[in-house]
């Protein structure tokens, strides 16, 4: 039914509904929104998995990210490189996640990974300092960020090491249900 | 040895994953918090595995299975599209998007509830004319008035003696063919009343416990600061000034906190104290008198309105106008007073904001249940003991008039309201901004409608198609005025629980009221002689009591009089059957306890 696009084959994109939370159409006007943003990089033909990447500053134009304030994290965590460059496997899966379709501990998993400045698995006190910058738009004095960082830590850490594990931050995500 | 550790732990995945149904697989593997490539990886292993499989069972059948897996995939593939297309009937699914993008999602809240209540009146549509009004249609008597445009607001005139109103509706058995299957009315009409208030009861219920679960929060462990910090963000908005709006109320919310001004600690003096619960006092006095004084003034304009139908039948332009006054001074009312309200919480200077929002609230609640009790009061003491030839039909009337002028009050609201305050803040005085969308009053002005349509239900099945037509052009008007006029929320707006909350009221004043009106209605009050489906009838109940006086006759349906008998009409069943609920969620509350303190022991248990 309606089987007449050839970027990519039937199997891949099978592949890609089996692994996103998208439909075919979307998953296809994704791929278009993919390409619109660099129409001379991304061929029009996918069936033999060219390598194609987009680097961040074109994923951080989009209107959906251009005034996150997160934009860059949120690049970095789903790119596969680490540095904000997408190919359109990375970028298929940021959006399934950031998609309302997402259950809301696959959200918590990846808002976790946003979250963690250093990459190193917990939500340290910087970590928490940058993400409360970047919330207030650096409008609050570096003392007041010492001590609401000391707060959050306070009350959610629960093994007390000092950091936000992975456990800490889904215990307290499930207590809060406007987390979207 | 931790690499062996990690294939075997991807062994036993791809194993569980092959093992179950196609859906299923999806579905976990839509779940992994891994990347594409490597969701690819796993499923093409575990695709090799089911076929590895599948080969080892039948491997004669081997071009079958092929085949057989060949047409499922197809199909799988079809049903996907099919899929597609219906997602595409997901009506206002992008004016939505843009709606909580621009605005967020607490004005989300608004038109999502809005979208439900819809959903939910063309259900009651759909039940009512397939069980009501098609039979009708082909028992129906010649319609001998005439129809002049006027009909259309007063609801009187040609309309009487259509299928819009209760006396229109036969009480005989009807049947096409001669000997051929019947059609009894009386019944029906009752069943379908009362099945379908059943089915929204079942949908309340429902819909009220899945909100309960995800979104309340206990008090006691929303301590605030961690949640605030790291759950409150609000990822749709994709607005810049509103992003630059949510940053700065962020901000300030915390420096609040951090510097904890909140007015608990300032502590007053005696004095000032003593003046502050007089200033509520006085704000609460004046509240309840309005309330009461609206409520004197429908009831009073209600006795003169009866006396036009009692007496005078002429159907003149005079008659049909002074018929809309009504309505027209409750609907007045019922827009009017929440400003007088809302002016009255900024007097009084509350503490929290927050209070100041449930107060206003509590005071159109309470406003708005009064003008609802004193009509149905007023419908079920005074109509129906009147002379008139059909009460029933009167009060359909009445509520489809109150119905119409409440949706055009709706309207002129949302033009008054948004549309010239925005001119007027964008001309004359520039300093306040645009205006912002109240929801709590909107989604009062909504269960109003509501209970409205609920009680109308009985004397006028087919008020659910007007109401679904005018919630259709109210949403598309709110859209239109939102985004031309106003501006996001300023204050926090905890949209998950006032979502939870505005079920609660749908629920407990409005349908349980409403539930209290049709039960007097069908069990104690003379259904009128000359129209409708029980006419001659001492009450519409009766009706079901001699059906089963009927049914008692007949040895095969003795179990359905048994059951009356003993269930229904026995008052020992019901205590037995709340009993049983008390003893049930009283087990349910002392697990819930247990589990509380089994989660302290263990908490500290890590802590140390």
């Amino acid at each position: 039914m309606g089987n007449k696009q050839t970027i990519f084959t039937a199997e891949q994109l099978d592949a890609y509904q089996d692994c996103t939370f998208f439909t075919r159409k979307e998953i296809l006007r994704l791929f278009y929104r993919y390409r619109d943003l660099a129409p001379q990089l991304v061929p029009l033909d996918y069936t033999d998995k060219p390598d194609v990447t987009l680097p961040y500053e074109l994923i951080g134009s989009m209107p959906e990210l251009k005034d996150n304030p997160f934009r860059q994290r949120i690049a970095e965590v789903f790119s596969a490189d680490g540095d904000g460059n997408m190919t359109l496997d990375d970028f298929l899966d940021m959006f399934s996640v950031l998609s309302e379709m997402a259950p809301r501990d696959l959200k918590a998993y990846y808002a976790f990974k946003i979250y963690d400045f250093n990459n190193d698995d917990y939500i340290c006190k910087s970590d928490l300092a940058k993400t409360v910058n970047k919330l207030t738009r650096n409008e609050l004095t570096p003392e007041e960020v010492r001590l609401v960082c000391e707060k959050v830590i306070y009350e959610a850490d629960a093994d007390n090491d000092g950091k936000l594990s992975l456990e800490d931050f889904q215990r307290m995500i499930v207590r809060a249900p406007d987390f979207l | 040895i931790w690499i062996f550790h990690g294939f075997y732990a991807e062994e036993k995945l791809v194993a569980s994953l092959a093992s179950m149904s196609t859906s299923e697989r999806s579905k976990a593997i839509q779940k992994m918090p891994e990347t594409m490539k490597k969701k690819r990886e796993i499923r093409n292993k575990v695709l090799k595995e089911i076929t590895k499989k599948s080969r080892h069972r039948c491997t004669q059948l081997s071009c079958c299975t092929e085949c057989l897996q060949g047409t499922v995939v197809r199909f799988r593939r079809f049903g996907n599209s099919l899929s597609e297309h219906f997602h595409q009937l997901w009506i206002w699914h992008r004016a939505l998007k843009i709606i909580s993008a621009e605005f967020g999602t607490s004005v989300l809240s608004y038109f999502i509830f809005l979208k439900w209540l819809i959903t939910l009146n063309i259900i009651s549509f759909l039940i009512n004319f397939s069980f009501l009004a098609v039979p009708q249609f082909v028992a129906a008597e010649p319609n001998n008035l005439s129809f002049k445009g006027l009909e259309l607001i007063t609801g009187a005139g040609y309309f009487q003696q259509t299928v819009l109103y209760y006396g229109f509706y036969t009480n005989a058995t009807i049947s096409k063919i001669e000997n051929g299957p019947s059609y009894h009315m009386q019944l029906a009409y009752i069943f379908t009343v009362g099945i379908y208030f059943v089915i929204c009861f079942l949908i309340l219920l429902f819909s009220m416990a899945k909100s309960f679960c995800r979104n309340f929060i206990n008090p006691q462990t929303y301590s605030g600061n961690a949640s605030k910090l790291l759950c409150t963000w609000d990822f749709n908005i994709t607005n810049e000034k509103a992003v630059k709006l949510k940053q700065k109320n962020l901000s300030i919310q915390i420096k609040e906190d951090l510097a904890e001004v909140s007015r608990e600690v300032l502590s007053y003096s005696v004095r000032e104290r003593v003046i502050r619960i007089g200033i509520h006092l006085v704000s609460w006095v004046a509240s309840l008198g309005t309330a009461v004084a609206a409520c004197a003034g429908v009831y009073f304009l209600s006795i003169n309105n009866l006396q036009l139908f009692v007496k005078e039948h002429k159907n003149d332009l005079e008659t049909q106008a002074a018929m809309l006054v009504l309505p027209i001074v409750a609907s007045l009312l019922n827009t009017s007073i929440p400003f007088f309200y809302s002016w009255l919480g900024h007097l009084e200077r509350f503490q929290i904001p927050r209070q100041q929002i449930y107060v206003t609230i509590i005071r159109n609640i309470i406003l708005k249940i009064s003008i609802v009790g004193i009509l149905c009061y007023y419908w079920l003491k005074i109509v129906a003991a009147s002379e008139s030839q059909c009460w029933e039909t009167l009060v359909g009337q009445d509520v489809y008039r109150l119905v119409l002028v409440d949706f055009i009050f709706c309207l002129l609201g949302s033009f008054f309201g948004e549309f010239l305050q925005r001119i007027i803040r964008t001309t004359v005085c520039v300093s306040r901004g645009l205006p912002e969308f109240d929801i709590g009053r909107n989604v009062l002005d909504l269960i109003y409608a509501q209970t409205l349509t609920w009680i109308g239900i009985l004397f006028s099945p087919l008020l659910p198609a007007i109401q679904m037509i005018s919630f259709s052009i109210i949403f598309y008007v709110k859209t239109v005025s939102l985004m031309m006029n106003c501006q996001p929320p300023r204050k926090v707006w905890r949209t998950a629980q006032m979502t939870t909350y505005f079920i609660l009221l749908l629920f407990f004043p409005s349908f349980v009221g409403v539930l209290t009106v049709i039960g007097v209605t069908v069990w104690s009050l003379n259904p009128s002689e000359e129209c409708g489906p029980f006419r001659g009838l001492p009450s519409m109940y009766a009706a079901v009591a001699e059906w089963i006086k009927m049914l008692e006759k007949y040895t095969a349906s003795k179990w359905v009089v048994w059951i009356y008998h003993n269930l229904i009409t026995s008052e020992l069943f019901f205590f037995i059957l709340s009993a049983l609920v008390l003893i049930i969620t009283y087990l349910y509350w002392q697990i819930k306890e247990g589990r509380k303190t089994m989660t302290k022991f263990l908490r500290k248990q890590i802590i140390n």
